[in-house]
């Protein structure tokens, strides 16, 4: 199991960053449009980073797959 | 009036295909859940735009990082299961319950400090949103619970993990939903 | 009798779960320092969560499911007879069969419902009614019957039918399925109580600002339709992943009967959309506690309701009206004897359906008030949906052409379909118009369209399959000629009460409310005569079906002589569905065409089914 719990860390690293990263766009950022697109990119890579590596999605159209 | 102590599940389906069944169902379950959870993020730009009250952004980050966090020790738990570690997965289990726990305190914090009321606009999409996403994290810990209970007890494992996975997918579902809900209602202008 | 004491004390779990829920609220409400701790409507709804969930569990899921939780046994109770109809019984024929029985229940109380409301409207002034009771009426018509119209087919027909035409032992959830089912009871209980809290005055749509205001009727209505949500959901959810996983070897997705795709597209629908009539009826819940969604003088606004409405009740009526597509279909082939005319292109069309369903709700809202630069792009989106449905036109035009068409009542009333959605369907261009929609708005000929469609597109394609299965699902036939004389008395009934409405519509008469002028009184009278024809018409209908499933005459296992899966074992079929599983080796509406076979069923003893006698009855 250190193969999957290096991956679970690497990401939980990545998702550290884009929330302080979301954080400081709306802190500093004063564009309307430049804040939004920030705050919208970071929240959807987290998103995307939990649903993938996380919730596993990929086991929906791989359902042979041993875990 | 027979007794019968089967249930049949997916009868007939072949074997290998109940955990492929059972996760199928369990994402439609989450694509229904996400138009609730997107509707209410609609009407939440609907009626304010962009305008947000003030909030306690130091307890906003504290508990966004909180959930962020549990969903790492469910990640964890169901890692250990698929490789028959149980009592990492039982004490990983245990971790995220607490976590839970403390991000559904931080929401009942900010709740008691508001300075708006429920009968301002505002207010009605901070409690609505907040409080749906609450419940659904209550919910979750009490299938946590559930599942912990089971897990003390040995009763899963890589060949069984089925109810782990679940319920850990599930908590997944509920920090994505945190992931839109916290720019959303914390980071707006 | 295991069943009456069960359901019996099921009830009696309800009513203490209600009376509990109502106590832990009052006295949480008590340790927050409310003044008013019995404070009221937040008090039902505790009150309804734990009443429905105590309901659940004493009529066996406790047993069944929830013992699970704990990592117990679980165990299941089969009982002989009637008395499985009133389990949490697993087997989706069953099952099938408690949706089917209790919506016809729903469908005829309603219905009763809307003889009261005719006879109140043959007259303008007030006879039999006051104006708050006519609303009630007229809300719980419309309510019970959109309740009818989303289950009965979905529920009933689907529930019966899918898992046996893919050829599968049951659905892939069936302690999910029986869940589905027995939410139905409580919800029917809301429903049926509001008269007693002074009715439902909003009608089935429940805008504010009235629905907050109203009386406490309103917060039954939404619990009760917020849980009957979820049973919709749940319902579907289960459908998608049966016609996914569940299919027997060799039946491909282009192999699929008709109403099983139609049943797919169907469930993806109410999957994904019936979170927004939840979602709206719990803003409604919200606002009656004190919150501000729909109040414009605290920043909230009324349109937000009837945005997140009709998001659900657009694709809602899709809901209704795909199945009876997917039923006309399958019916007109295997009674013409003929392939299904563009098959491909039929499926296509549901899909398409599906597709654009969600995108043209806002027309419900020209006259709302809404900004104007919607309703070019509503207007549009909505009458693009008229390519989808042209097709599925398409599709039964060309398996009638030429076919050799046998008159059975399922085909007769299958046909039936295809005229009165036709009706149905030009109404709806003048509503998607805005032109002609600011004027007809809220009139009785928006109620003339969406009867055209419902009743005559739906309801006439539920009695086309009961006519169809009540052979397979009881074993017993029922009287052809009783059939045809409620076929053309419903048919005749009907039409003349819709098509004549359209007329004081187009004059202006209001639709939900108990008067209007006196001129339109002949033909309000006509059209309340025409109705109650129309009504006395399920008469036929109900003796026939009482009559014939105690006493008819013995049914054949394939009286059709259908080529589809679930006529090729007995009738009523087996528990676990087929004597062996079957394999299917080519499409199901290859008529006439040599050599062609739709199914085997290898493992059998004797060599099984082999394709339909070519020609078919007659
Ligand atoms: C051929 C395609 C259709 C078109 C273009 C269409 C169009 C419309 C429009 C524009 C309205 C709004 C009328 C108004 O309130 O001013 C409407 C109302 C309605 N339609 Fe349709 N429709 C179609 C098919 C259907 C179908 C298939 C059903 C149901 C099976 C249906 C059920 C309804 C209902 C229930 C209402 C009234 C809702 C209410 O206000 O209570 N329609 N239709
Ligand atoms: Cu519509």
């Amino acid at each position: 199991m250190r193969k999957p719990m290096q991956t679970g860390l690497i990401v939980a690293a990545i998702l550290a960053v884009l929330t302080i990263t979301e954080y400081l766009f709306a802190t500093h950022v004063g564009d309307d449009l430049v804040r939004f697109l920030g705050i919208t990119v970071s929240a959807l890579g987290k998103a995307v980073l939990i649903i993938y590596y996380f919730m596993h999605i990929y086991r929906l159209w791989r359902p042979q797959e041993a875990h | 009036m027979a007794l019968a102590t089967a249930h049949h599940e997916a009868a007939h389906a072949p074997a290998h295909n109940h955990l492929a069944i059972n996760r199928a169902g369990l994402w439609l379950f989450f694509f229904s859940e996400t138009i609730l959870f997107g509707l209410l993020l609609s009407a939440r730009f609907y009626l304010e735009g962009i305008h947000r009250e003030e909030l306690n952004q130091a307890l906003g980050l504290l508990i966004t990082v909180i959930l962020l966090l549990s969903s790492v020790t469910a990640y964890t738990a169901e890692t250990a299961i698929e490789h028959d570690n149980k009592k990492v997965a039982s004490w990983y289990l245990f971790f995220t319950i607490v976590l839970g726990l403390i991000f559904a305190g931080g929401v009942a914090y900010e709740w008691s400090i508001a300075h708006f009321h429920r009968s301002e606009s505002f207010g009605s999409i901070f409690f609505t949103m907040t409080g749906i996403h609450a419940t659904h994290v209550i919910t979750g810990v009490f299938m946590l619970i559930l599942v912990w209970a089971q897990a003390l007890r040995g009763r899963y494992s890589s060949k069984n993990p089925w109810a782990v996975s679940a319920v850990v997918m599930y908590w997944h579902f509920v920090d994505v939903v945190w992931v839109f809900y916290y720019p959303a209602l914390y980071l707006t202008k | 009798m295991y069943a009456v004491k069960s359901v019996a004390g099921a009830m009696g779990l309800g009513l203490i779960g209600f009376y509990l829920g109502l106590g832990i609220v009052a006295v949480l409400r008590w340790l927050f320092g409310y003044p008013d701790p019995w404070g009221g409507e937040i008090n039902i709804i505790g009150g309804w969560v734990l009443g429905v969930f105590l309901w659940l569990m004493g009529i066996g899921m406790w047993g069944m499911w929830g013992r699970e939780w704990f990592g117990l046994k679980t165990y299941q109770r089969n009982l002989p007879g009637w008395q499985r109809y009133f389990t949490f019984n697993t087997d989706h024929k069953v099952i099938g069969i408690q949706y089917l029985v209790t919506f016809m229940v729903v469908f005829f109380l309603a219905g009763a419902l809307a003889m009261l409301m005719r006879a109140e409207l043959a007259q303008s002034g007030n006879q039999f009614l006051s104006n708050s009771q006519y609303n009630g009426t007229m809300g719980l018509h419309g309510i019970l019957m959109v309740a009818v119209a989303v289950a009965a087919v979905i529920g009933g027909i689907g529930n019966y039918a899918v898992p046996l035409m893919i050829g599968a032992q049951d659905m892939a959830f069936p302690r999910l399925n029986a869940l589905t089912f027995w939410l139905v009871p409580p919800v029917a209980v809301g429903l049926l109580a509001t008269p007693f809290l002074g009715g439902i005055e909003h009608g089935w749509t429940a805008y504010p600002p009235l629905s907050v205001f109203t009386n406490s009727s309103q917060v039954l209505f939404s619990l009760s339709i917020i849980t009957f949500g979820l049973t919709s959901i749940l319902g579907a959810l289960n459908f998608i992943v049966t016609i996914i996983y569940m299919r027997a070897p060799g039946l491909t997705w282009g192999r699929l009967p008709i109403f099983v795709w139609s049943m797919f597209a169907t469930s993806w629908i109410a999957l994904l959309y019936t979170q927004g009539f939840a979602a709206a009826l719990l803003l409604i819940l919200l606002d009656r506690l004190g919150f501000s969604f729909f109040e414009a003088s605290t920043g909230g606004d009324p349109l937000l309701y009837q945005h997140v409405f009709w998001f659900y009740s657009h694709p809602a009526v899709y809901i209704m009206v795909l199945p009876g597509f997917g039923l006309a279909l399958e019916i007109i082939a295997h009674f013409s004897r003929k392939p299904l005319f563009a098959y491909k292109y039929a499926v296509a069309a549901f899909l398409g359906i599906l597709g654009l369903s969600g995108v043209v709700w806002a027309h419900h809202m020209f006259t709302s008030g809404m900004p104007n630069y919607l309703h070019g792009p509503f207007l549009v989106a909505t009458e693009l949906i008229s390519i989808p449905t042209g097709l599925i036109f398409l599709s039964a035009l060309g398996t009638i052409w030429l076919g050799r068409l046998w008159l059975k009542p399922p085909m007769l009333f299958a046909l039936a379909v295809i005229f009165n959605f036709a009706c149905g369907g030009v109404t709806g261009i003048f509503l998607a118009d805005v032109p002609t929609d600011i004027h007809l708005q809220d009139t009785y000929f928006v109620v003339a369209h969406f009867h055209y469609t419902i009743v005559g597109g739906e309801i006439f394609a539920l009695f086309a399959a009961i006519y169809y299965y009540f052979p397979k699902m009881t074993g017993r036939m029922y009287s052809e000629r009783l059939a045809k004389l409620h076929f053309w008395w419903m048919f005749i009934g009907f039409n003349a009460t819709f098509f004549l409405m359209h007329l004081p519509g187009i004059k202006g008469m209001n639709r939900r409310i108990a008067d209007f002028q006196s001129e339109l009184d002949p033909l309000n009278l006509t059209i309340s005569l025409a109705a109650f024809l129309l009504g006395a018409s399920f008469l036929v209908f109900i003796w026939n079906m009482v009559y014939s499933w105690v006493r008819g005459p013995v049914a054949e296992a394939n009286p059709w002589q259908v080529r589809t899966l679930e006529w090729q074992t007995t009738s009523p079929p087996p528990h676990e569905n087929f004597p062996a599983p079957p394999v299917v080796r080519g499409g199901p509406y290859d008529y006439g065409v040599p050599g062609s076979i739709h199914a085997t069923f290898p493992s059998a003893p004797s060599a099984g089914f082999a394709g339909a006698p070519a020609g078919g009855g007659q």
